[in-house]
């Protein structure tokens, strides 16, 4: 964009500058504020006039978290392990279902296929208190109430929609004529797609799995409703107990913000340009 | 899977066959999505039929589906007639509009900052964009500390600037909590907005821009005349994207406030998981789902047109 710049004077140009000093403000403040606070023990965080910088940073609230041995570090560890097993069996099964899917409503044009790609955006219309009561009769149904399955279950269905409307973009910009060319090599089309599409589509694929990854960790409804026993709980329904637990440790309950956000934005800050790629693609282009 | 196409799945097949005919001729492109729609009809179908049949029963509170009773449309009638419902949705409007508004536009002018190139951009771009993928629930207490009415970071700065002589109490205070609500989830928003704006603006060719520069146009002008045109699709997606999700809020204001103090800060999904899971009206909660649900499936239309429009050029 630089050849769209003016010379001398430019208000534009001062009016983006505040505009970014103005949002960056507000955006990191909250976050370097849990970060301060973390690193002040309960007695310094309870102070008024607070103190700006801490006058003693401990990492005493971290080596507390991350103690196996300790009552609270072996609990949030294991929260933490159970947030990523549901996340991750959620990404995996959530893409072999994805793929065809989107695949599909790219590339054919069977009866019924507006229908069904109604269908499946419509699905991030329904709030999700829609479907707890009904779920948890299912779930209670199946015998999966209080397991990892039913959690797993549900939030297949939630990244699916937009995981199918992402991937979807993608294939559209696969030219066709790739695989019209491996067909007349004598591909099937099934052949084809999984020799010619599906390499191609691999950021797609990455993006779409960071999505339902970060959805999977940061879900709390279902989690919250579904798991009734402690040692299944993912971490924002644990992270819930510690706070009430403990009510007054703020420094405690900031530390452990920041370590459930460390694997989601470092994941999302190492692959965002996928992410964005995915967004140009898919949303934008259609 | 049989990889055996049907043989007219690329050729242009004549127009006005019959459906069934097509459906046979198409039916191993059912295989692609079959997996996608079993899911979706176990986890999505059956529960939306569940609930429009909850809604018109009275269930007894441990769920025991066969002791339930029909009340026709009681549940109905009670809760549009309830004064909580009216306050609710008013809660909900005035939510969603100001978020949608607010996150939509701090992420279309932060989007505009970040066109020019200048040192240290990337940086500033991914830090812009952590609150997008922070829990909410993260957020939630984050800003729950913020807030605090005796130790919050915002009142002491206030005082330390002079602008009040006490604490401010921002959460307990039914005048400013809605408000206060809003700030936060416009903070988690706001980033959507921009990453989706982002990827507008890079569909907007350069050509034009500079084109458009030669013949004297100023920077407003090559916005509106050039930049904005190519945005309004994906800002009418975002918009949308938006209002749904703010719908649907639920972390932000549950962790918070809970939907308190005296329910300035309750909102539909506040209010129905109080009303199911706290109070044990399934019937009247499920009747609570289904007219949200109503409202949802208008918005829902309007989405799927807007997206769908233009993808129908694409020949069979």
């Amino acid at each position: 964009m630089s050849a769209v710049r003016k010379k001398g004077f430019d208000g534009w140009r001062w009016a983006g500058r505040l505009v970014l000093a103005l949002m960056l403000l507000y955006t990191v403040v909250p976050m370097a504020w849990m970060v301060l606070t973390s690193l002040k023990t309960q007695f310094a965080a309870m102070q008024f006039p607070p103190q700006w910088w801490p006058k003693e940073p401990t990492l005493a609230n971290y080596t507390r978290l991350l103690d196996p041995r300790g009552r609270i570090g072996g609990d949030f560890l294991l929260y933490f392990w159970n947030s990523f097993y549901v996340s991750f069996v959620t990404t995996v099964l959530g893409i072999i279902v994805a793929v065809p899917a989107a695949y599909a409503f790219s590339r054919f044009r069977f009866p019924g296929r507006n229908l069904l790609f109604f269908a499946v955006l419509v699905r991030n219309m329904f709030p999700a208190v829609i479907f707890l009561m009904p779920l948890f009769l299912l779930m209670r149904w199946l015998g999966l109430v209080g397991t990892h399955m039913s959690l797993i279950l549900t939030y297949l269905t939630f990244g699916l929609p937009l995981s199918i409307w992402l991937l979807k973009g993608f294939y559209d910009n696969i030219p066709v004529q790739l695989e019209q060319a491996a067909r007349m090599d004598g591909a099937t089309r099934f052949q084809a797609f999984v020799l010619i599409v599906m390499p191609l589509s691999t950021p797609g694929i990455i993006a779409t799995s960071i999505f339902a990854f970060i959805g999977a960790w940061n879900e709390y409804l279902y989690a919250a409703t579904f798991i009734n026993r402690q040692e299944r709980m993912t971490l924002p329904v644990g992270i819930q107990r510690f706070f009430t637990e403990f009510a007054t440790d703020w420094p405690g309950l900031m530390a452990a913000t920041f370590l459930m956000s460390v694997p989601v934005v470092v994941m999302f800050l190492i692959l965002q340009k996928y992410f964005v790629k995915a967004l140009t693609e898919g949303a934008v282009k259609s | 899977m049989s990889v055996v196409s049907a043989p007219g799945a690329s050729a242009v097949p004549p127009r006005q066959t019959h459906v069934v005919a097509r459906m046979v001729r198409h039916r191993y492109d059912y295989l692609y999505i079959m997996p996608a729609m079993v899911v979706m009809m176990v986890v999505i179908a059956y529960p939306i039929y569940y609930t429009i049949e909850l809604s018109f029963f009275r269930t007894p509170i441990n769920l025991q589906m066969r002791d339930k009773v029909w009340t026709g449309t009681d549940n109905y009638v009670q809760l549009l007639n309830s004064s909580a419902f009216h306050r609710v949705t008013w809660n909900t409007f005035v939510w969603t509009a100001v978020s949608t508004i607010l996150a939509f536009f701090l992420g279309l002018i932060t989007a505009l900052a970040l066109q020019r190139e200048f040192i240290g951009r990337g940086v500033f771009r991914a830090l812009l964009l952590i609150p997008f993928v922070v829990s909410a629930v993260a957020a939630s207490y984050v800003w729950r500390w913020l807030y605090h009415s005796d130790f919050g970071v915002f009142g002491a700065a206030a005082m330390a600037m002079g602008l009040t002589d006490r604490p401010i109490n921002f959460i307990d205070n039914t005048r400013t909590v809605l408000a206060s609500l809003i700030v936060v989830n416009v903070w988690r928003d706001f980033s959507f907005g921009m990453i989706m704006i982002m990827a507008g603006l890079q569909t907007v060719p350069e050509q034009l821009l500079r084109a458009a520069q030669v013949d004297g146009a100023n920077a407003w002008q090559r916005f509106w005349h050039v930049t904005a045109p190519h945005l309004k699709n994906v800002s009418m997606v975002t918009v949308l994207l938006l209002m749904v999700s703010n719908f649907n809020a639920f972390i932000i204001p549950w962790i918070m406030t809970g939907g308190g103090p005296a329910g300035a800060s309750d909102i539909w999904i506040t209010h129905i998981y109080q009303i199911a899971f706290g109070r044990q009206r399934w019937g009247l909660a499920a009747a609570y789902a289904v007219v949200v649900f109503v409202l949802m499936m208008m918005l829902g239309y309007v989405y799927v047109k807007i997206l769908t429009r233009g993808d129908e050029r694409r020949p069979e």
